[in-house]
C-alpha cells in the first residue's frame, strides 16, 4: 500500500485530526502531561508521508498515475439537487512542497513547545489546538476544489483564534484573538464571493482543474479580475498584506511557538499559496497582478518601516513576516510579463515561502528561548547582551536573523534574490505597468537594507551589549532545555543551508516546474522550459544594500549605542510615526470601530425599546384575541349546540348565497 | 339483486375478519369481566386480541379482490371496501391501540378495567370498519360503533361532577352531530336514489361537477359538519376541551385520536377524495375536475373557511390555558385546522404534478399527530398519581431534574407539535403548507394565503408549547414529581418519541411516505391532471 500514495494521501490530515480529537476528548482527564506524544506522533507521521508523497510526486514523469498528472482521490463531501461537491484531495509539486514544509516545521514547532510549555494548566488544550491546526493546514494545500479549500482555510482561521486567544484570562489575549479573527474574516468575505462567483461564472463547478480550463476560454475580462481581486483580499486577510495587516502584531499575545508556526511559517503562506494555485486565474489579469505586486511592495515597505522602532522583539519579527509575505506577494504579482517570467515567478514565490518557513520559524522560537530564559519578558529595553547566558540561543538566532536580513549565500539571500530579479524584468521597457515595476523593484531593494537593519538591530540589542536581565528572570536565568535547542538548531542547519542547496542548482524551482508549473499552466503559456538565471547584478546590488543596513545597525547599536538616541530626537516625527504603526490602528479605530460602535450603540436602542415593544405588542395580540372570544366557551351544552347549529347555518349562507 | 351480488356481499365476511376478531374479544372480555376483574389479565387479553387482529389483518390483505365485471359490481353494490387505503388505516388503529392498551395498563382501575378495554376494542374495530365503508349506511353504523362504547368509556371510570358532565356532553353533542349527518345521508339519498357512495359520487359526478344543485351543497355542509364534529373542527369543537377536562387522561388521549382518524377517513370517502377505480371518468370538456372537485366546486371554498377558522381559534384559545389537558384540546382543534389545510388544497393537486398531493400529506399528519398527541398525554398519566396530580402546566416545574429522560421525551413532543426539524410535526406541516403553496391556477393566491395563516397559526403555536418546555426546564418544584413505577407507561411514551423521530428521518419517512401513497396510489383514480 505504500506504493501508490492514493492510499495514504488522506492519512496526512487524519492523523493529526485524530490526535486533536483524542487529546481533545481524554486530554483533561488522562492525558495531562503525556498529551505532547500524541499530537508529536501524528505531526511526524504526516511529515512522514509527506516526505512520501514528495518523493511519489517526483516520481511522476508527465502522465503517470492513472493518467492524471497529480495524485489525486476522490470522495463525495454532498450534493444538493444536482451540484456535487467533492471531498477530494490532490498532491501536485505545490502540495508536495507545502506539506513537507508545514508537516516538517511543524514536527519541530510540537517538538519545542514541549518544553516552552511545561508547567502550563492548558497543555493538553495546547496540544489539541496544534494538532487541529496541522489537520486544516495539510488540507487546505491538499483540497482540490475551492469548498474544501474554504472549509481548510477557516479551520486555520478557528485554530489561530484559539492558539492566539490561548492564555484567554489575559484580556489582551482575548481581544487579539478576536481581533485576528475578525479582521481576517473580512478578507474571507471577499474570497467567499469570489469563490461564489467562479461557481457561478464557470459552469458550477468549483474543481481546480476544471475552473482552470474554463478560465483560459473566458471571455469577459473585467469579470476575471474581479473574481482575482476577490480571491486576493481573502489572501490579504490571511496574509496580513496592508490594509489588514494589523491583526498579525497582535497576535503575538499568543504562545511562542504559536506565532512560529501559525504567525511566520505556516498559516499566514495560506494566501500565498491561494494566489499561487490561482496563477492560471491571475496570469489571465495582469491588472490584478499589478494591484497585487502594489500592495504587496507597499507592506514590504511599510511593515519595514513600522519594525525599524519597535521596542517587542516579537513584535519586530512579526512586522518582519508582514514585510517578507509582502516580497513573495510581489514576485505573485510581477509575472505579467510572459509566461515564461510566470514561472519563474510563482517558483520564486513558493521558494522565499519555504526558506522563509525555516529562518522566521527559527528566530520566533529563538525569541521564545528568550522569553523563556527572561521570565515572559520580551521588551528588548529590559534585556541586553544575552549571548553568554544563552550561547545556543544566540547562535541559532544569530543564523535566523542573517538568513532573513538577505546575507549572502544564506537561505534568505537566495529566495529574495529571485524576487527581485523578477520585479527587475517585469520592469524592463515595453512590457505591461514596466515603470510601476521598476519602482516596485527599488522599493524592495531599499527594503531589503531596511530589513537588514532592523533585523540586526533586534538582534545587537538582545545579544550585545553589557549583561542586563529583567528581574523578572531571577538570578537563574539559563539556557532553554534540550528539547527546546534541539529544533533551533536542526531549523538553523535549514535557515543557513536550505537556500544554498536548492537555490544556485535550482533544484526547487526545477521541481516544481516539471510537477506543477508546466502541466497546471496552459501549454501555449509556455514556450519552452523557464530558466532559472541569476541575475548576478540584482544579487550584487541588493547584497551591497543589506550589508549596508547590517553595518548601519552595528555601528549603531554596538559601536554608538547614543546614536540611535540622538537620531530619534532628531527625526521625532519620523520616529514616532514608524515607533506608532502610522497610526494606522488608531485611524482603524477612529474612523471604522468607533463609528460602528456608535451604529451598534444606536441599533441596540431600536432593538431594546423599538423593536421589542412591537414584538412584545404583537406577542400579546393572540393572548388578547383570545381572551375576547374565550367567553364563547361557557360549557354550558345547549350554547354549544345552538353555536353548531348556528356555524352549519353560517355555512349555509356562504356556500349558499356565494 | 343478482347471484354476482349475493357472491360478493356473502364473500364480504371473510375480509372483515380482523373487525370480527376484535369484536368476539370485545365480546368475551365483556362477559368474562363480570366474573373476574383485574387491569392486567384483561390488557393481556386486549393485547393479544389486538396483534391478532394485526395478524389476521396481514392475511386478508393477501386474500385476491374481485376485479374487472365483479370488481365493478363489488365497487357499486358492496357496502364495505377493502382497498389499500382501508388497510392502511386497519393496520393505523390496531397500532393505536396497541399503544393506547400498553398507555392504561395501569391507569384504569381494576373494577372498570375490563369494560374499558372491551369498548376500546369495539372503537377500533369501528375505526377499521369506518374506512372500509362504501355505503352511508354502513359508514354511520361504523362511526356510531365508535361513538357509543365512548360515552361508556367516558363515563366508565370516575364518577364525579367533572366525568358525568364530560361524558353527558360528549352524548349530547355527539348525537347532534349524529343527527346533521343523518340529515345530510338522507339528502344525498334523495338526490341520487342509492346509499352506496361510490355510486353517490358516480351520479353526482355524471352531472358534470362543477356548482352543484343546491340540495347537493346542503347535504355537503351538514355531512361536514357532522363529521366536523369528531375531527374537532370548529365550531364544531366545543365539547373537545370540556370534555377532555372531565376525562381520564386516557379517555382523553383516546378522543384525541381515534375519532379524529375516523372522521377524516370518512371525509376521504364522502366527498370522493379517494375513490375506487372506475367511479369517476374524466368528463370531457372539463379535464381540471380532480377528485375532491366530485361534489362540488364549493368543496375547497367550505375546507378553507373550516381550516382557516379551526386553526386560528384552537391556537388562540390554546395560549391561555394553564390547564395542560385543556390546553392539549386547543391544541388538537389547531391541529384539525393544518389537517384541514391539507383537505382543501387537495382537489388542486396532484402527485405526479406537483410533486405535493394533499390526501398523502394528511395521511402522514394523521400519523404524526397521533404519534405525538398520544405521546403528550402518556406523559401527563404516567406522571400523574393520585397524591400529586399532574393538571396544570405549572406542575411540570422541575421536571428535567427530577425525570430527565421524561422531560426530554415531552420536550421532543412538544417541537413536534410545534413544529420543529427532525421531528414528523415538521415533516407533516411542511407537506401540507407545501402543498399549499404548490397550488397553481386561478386559486393560487387563496391558498398561498391559507399557507401563510397556518405559519403564523404554527407561530403562535410555539408560545404555548414552549412555555410547557421552559416550565420543564427552567423552575424548580416546591414539591417535587414523584412518578411511580410503570413499565407499560414508559414504553408507551418511548415508542412515540422513537416514532416522533423516527418518522421524520430515514428511513422511517421513507417506510411512512411510501405506505401513505401506496395507501392512496393504487386504487386512487389518476387526476386528470396527471393524465395530460
Amino acid at each position: 500500500m505504500f506504493s501508490d500514495p492514493r492510499y495514504y494521501l488522506w492519512l496526512i490530515p487524519a492523523l493529526p485530526l485524530l490526535a486533536a480529537a483524542v487529546i481533545g476528548v481524554l486530554g483533561k482527564a488522562i492525558l495531562r502531561d503525556r498529551s505532547h506524544w500524541l499530537c508529536i506522533g501524528g505531526a511526524i507521521g504526516a511529515c512522514i508521508l509527506s516526505f512520501m508523497t514528495l518523493s511519489a510526486v517526483s516520481g511522476l514523469e508527465g502522465d503517470r498515475i492513472d493518467g492524471h498528472r497529480c495524485i489525486r482521490i476522490y470522495y463525495t463531501w454532498f450534493h444538493a439537487g444536482n451540484v456535487d461537491i467533492p471531498f477530494s484531495l490532490q498532491a501536485d509539486g505545490l502540495t508536495a512542497v507545502m506539506l513537507v514544509t508545514v508537516t516538517f516545521i511543524g514536527s519541530l514547532i510540537a517538538i519545542y513547545s514541549v518544553g516552552y510549555m511545561h508547567g502550563d494548566p492548558g497543555f493538553p488544550r495546547f496540544f489539541a489546538a496544534v494538532s487541529l491546526f496541522l489537520a486544516s493546514m495539510t488540507l487546505l494545500v491538499l483540497a482540490n476544489n475551492f469548498i474544501v479549500l474554504f472549509a481548510a482555510w477557516e479551520g486555520v482561521g478557528l485554530c489561530s483564534y484559539l492558539l492566539v486567544g490561548f492564555w484567554y484570562a489575559k484580556p489582551s489575549a482575548a481581544d487579539a484573538a478576536r481581533k485576528a479573527f475578525l479582521v481576517t474574516r473580512l478578507g474571507d468575505v471577499g474570497l467567499f464571493l469570489g469563490i461564489l462567483l467562479i461557481w457561478v461564472n464557470f459552469g458550477y463547478s468549483l474543481e481546480y482543474d476544471v475552473v482552470f480550463e474554463r478560465a483560459r476560454s473566458f471571455d469577459n475580462h473585467g469579470l476575471l479580475v474581479v473574481i482575482c481581486l476577490l480571491l486576493f483580499s481573502g489572501a490579504v486577510g490571511k496574509s496580513a498584506q496592508f490594509p489588514l495587516h494589523v491583526w498579525l502584531p497582535d497576535a503575538m499575545e499568543g504562545p511562542s511557538p504559536v506565532s512560529a508556526l501559525i504567525h511566520a511559517a505556516t498559516m499566514v503562506t495560506a494566501g500565498v499559496y491561494l494566489v499561487a494555485r490561482c496563477t492560471p486565474l491571475f496570469g489571465q489579469a495582469p491588472e490584478a497582478q499589478l494591484v497585487v505586486a502594489c500592495i504587496a511592495a507597499g507592506t514590504a515597505l511599510l511593515a519595514a518601516l513600522i519594525a525599524l522602532t519597535q521596542s517587542d522583539l516579537k513584535r519586530v519579527l512579526a512586522y518582519s513576516t508582514i514585510s517578507q509575505l509582502g516580497y513573495m506577494f510581489l514576485a505573485l504579482g510581477s509575472g505579467t510579463m510572459d509566461h515564461r517570467l510566470a514561472a519563474v515567478a510563482v517558483t520564486a514565490a513558493i521558494f522565499h515561502l519555504f526558506t522563509h518557513a525555516f529562518f522566521k520559524a527559527l528566530l520566533f522560537l529563538g525569541a521564545g528561548s528568550v522569553m523563556h530564559a527572561m521570565g515572559g519578558i520580551i521588551d528588548m529595553r529590559r534585556f541586553s547582551g544575552l549571548r553568554r547566558l544563552l550561547p545556543v540561543t544566540h547562535w541559532t538566532f544569530l543564523c535566523g536573523a542573517g538568513a532573513l536580513a538577505g546575507i549572502p549565500l544564506l537561505s534568505g539571500f537566495w529566495s529574495k534574490d529571485e524576487i527581485l530579479a523578477v520585479t527587475k524584468q517585469a520592469g524592463q521597457p515595453g512590457s505591461f505597468a514596466s515603470g510601476i515595476y521598476l519602482l516596485l523593484f527599488f522599493i524592495g531593494v531599499a527594503t531589503a537594507g531596511l530589513t537588514g537593519f532592523y533585523t540586526f538591530r533586534a538582534y545587537f540589542l538582545t545579544f550585545w551589549g553589557e549583561e542586563k536581565v529583567p528581574h523578572e528572570a531571577g538570578h537563574h536565568a539559563h539556557e532553554s532545555p534540550p528539547v527546546m535547542t534541539l529544533p533551533l538548531c536542526v531549523l538553523a542547519v535549514g535557515a543557513v543551508g536550505a537556500g544554498l542547496v536548492f537555490g544556485p542548482t535550482g533544484w526547487f524551482g526545477g521541481f516544481l516546474e516539471e510537477h506543477w508549473v508546466n502541466p497546471e499552466f496552459p501549454r501555449r503559456l509556455l514556450s519552452d522550459r523557464a530558466e532559472h538565471a541569476h541575475d548576478y547584478l540584482v544579487m550584487l546590488f541588493s547584497s551591497i544594500v543589506a550589508l549596508t543596513g547590517v553595518g548601519a545597525a552595528y555601528w549603531m547599536y554596538v559601536r554608538q549605542p547614543a546614536l540611535a538616541d540622538s537620531l530619534a530626537r532628531a527625526w521625532t516625527g519620523l520616529y514616532e510615526l514608524s515607533r506608532n504603526k502610522f497610526y494606522l490602528d488608531d485611524f482603524f479605530y477612529s474612523m471604522i470601530v468607533k463609528p460602528l460602535t456608535v451604529l451598534a450603540l444606536l441599533a441596540r436602542v431600536v432593538d431594546q425599546y423599538i423593536v421589542d415593544g412591537l414584538v412584545d405588542l404583537v406577542g400579546q395580540v393572540p393572548a388578547f384575541i383570545g381572551y375576547a372570544v374565550r367567553p364563547v366557551q361557557n360549557g354550558l351544552v345547549q350554547f354549544y349546540a345552538l353555536l353548531m347549529a348556528l356555524g352549519v347555518g353560517g355555512f349555509f349562507l356562504a356556500i349558499l348565497l356565494r | 339483486m343478482n347471484d354476482l351480488q349475493n357472491a360478493l356481499l356473502a364473500g364480504q365476511f371473510r375480509y372483515i375478519l380482523p373487525e370480527i376478531v376484535l369484536a368476539v374479544a370485545a365480546t368475551g372480555i365483556f362477559i368474562g369481566g363480570t366474573f373476574r376483574s383485574g387491569r392486567y389479565l384483561w390488557s393481556w387479553a386486549a393485547l393479544g386480541s389486538l396483534v391478532a387482529s394485526l395478524f389476521v389483518l396481514t392475511i386478508t390483505a393477501g386474500f385476491v379482490l374481485p376485479s374487472g365485471e365483479a370488481g365493478r359490481t363489488a365497487t357499486f353494490s358492496t357496502p364495505l371496501l377493502f382497498d389499500s387505503l382501508a388497510n392502511f388505516v386497519r393496520v393505523l388503529a390496531i397500532v393505536a391501540g396497541i399503544l393506547l392498551v400498553l398507555f392504561s395498563w395501569n391507569e384504569v382501575p381494576d373494577r372498570h378495567a375490563a369494560d374499558y378495554l372491551a369498548c376500546l376494542l369495539v372503537i377500533i374495530g369501528g375505526v377499521g370498519l369506518t374506512a372500509c365503508a362504501n355505503d352511508l349506511v354502513s359508514l354511520y353504523l361504523a362511526l356510531e360503533l365508535i361513538s357509543i362504547p365512548t360515552y361508556i368509556l367516558l363515563y366508565l371510570p370516575r364518577h364525579d361532577d367533572a366525568a358525568q358532565e364530560a361524558a353527558l356532553k360528549y352524548f349530547l353533542l355527539s348525537i347532534f352531530s349524529s343527527a346533521l349527518l343523518l340529515f345530510g345521508f338522507s339528502y344525498l339519498y334523495g338526490l341520487t336514489g342509492t346509499t352506496n357512495i361510490a355510486a353517490i359520487l358516480h351520479t353526482l359526478y355524471g352531472q358534470g361537477g362543477g356548482d352543484m344543485p343546491a340540495v347537493a351543497q346542503i347535504a355537503l355542509i351538514t355531512v361536514v359538519a357532522g363529521l366536523g364534529f369528531r375531527i374537532t373542527a370548529a365550531p364544531f369543537h366545543f365539547y373537545a376541551p370540556d370534555v377532555y377536562q372531565g376525562a381520564p387522561t386516557v379517555g382523553a388521549a383516546l378522543l384525541a385520536s381515534l375519532p379524529k382518524l375516523a372522521g377524516f377517513i370518512a371525509l376521504l370517502r364522502v366527498l370522493g377524495f379517494v375513490t375506487p377505480d372506475g367511479v369517476l371518468v374524466p368528463v370531457a370538456g372539463r379535464p381540471h375536475v380532480l377528485p375532491g372537485m366530485a361534489l362540488s366546486d364549493q368543496v375547497p371554498i367550505l375546507f378553507w373557511f373550516l381550516a382557516a377558522f379551526t386553526m386560528s381559534l384552537g391556537n388562540l384559545l390554546a395560549v391561555l390555558q394553564d390547564n395542560l389537558k385543556r390546553l392539549l384540546a386547543y391544541s388538537s382543534v389547531a391541529h384539525a385546522g393544518y389537517m384541514l389545510v391539507a383537505l382543501a388544497a387537495a382537489p388542486y393537486l396532484s402527485e405526479r404534478s406537483s410533486g405535493s398531493d394533499g390526501v398523502h400529506a394528511l395521511l402522514y399528519y394523521l400519523v404524526a399527530y397521533g404519534v405525538m398527541t398520544i405521546g403528550a398525554f402518556a406523559v401527563i398519566a404516567f406522571l400523574s398519581t393520585p397524591e400529586r396530580p399532574v393538571d396544570n402546566v405549572e406542575d411540570l416545574a422541575g421536571l428535567s431534574g427530577s425525570h430527565p429522560y421524561v422531560a426530554l421525551m415531552l420536550a421532543v413532543f412538544m417541537f413536534s407539535l410545534i413544529g420543529m426539524p427532525l421531528t414528523a410535526g415538521f415533516t407533516g406541516k411542511f407537506l401540507i403548507f407545501f402543498g399549499a403553496m404548490n397550488v397553481v391556477g386561478e386559486q393560487a393566491d387563496l391558498y398561498r394565503w391559507l399557507a401563510v395563516i397556518g405559519m403564523l397559526n404554527a407561530a403562535v403555536g410555539g408560545w404555548y408549547y414552549l412555555r410547557i418546555i421552559a416550565v420543564m426546564y427552567l423552575r424548580t418544584a416546591l414539591r417535587p414529581i414523584q412518578g411511580r413505577r410503570n413499565v407499560p407507561g414508559l414504553v408507551t411514551l418511548i415508542v412515540c418519541a422513537v416514532l416522533t423521530i423516527g418518522l421524520s428521518i430515514p428511513p422511517g419517512a421513507n417506510v411512512l411516505l411510501d405506505a401513505v401513497k401506496n395507501a392512496t396510489g393504487i386504487k386512487s383514480t389518476p387526476s386528470p391532471i396527471a393524465q395530460r
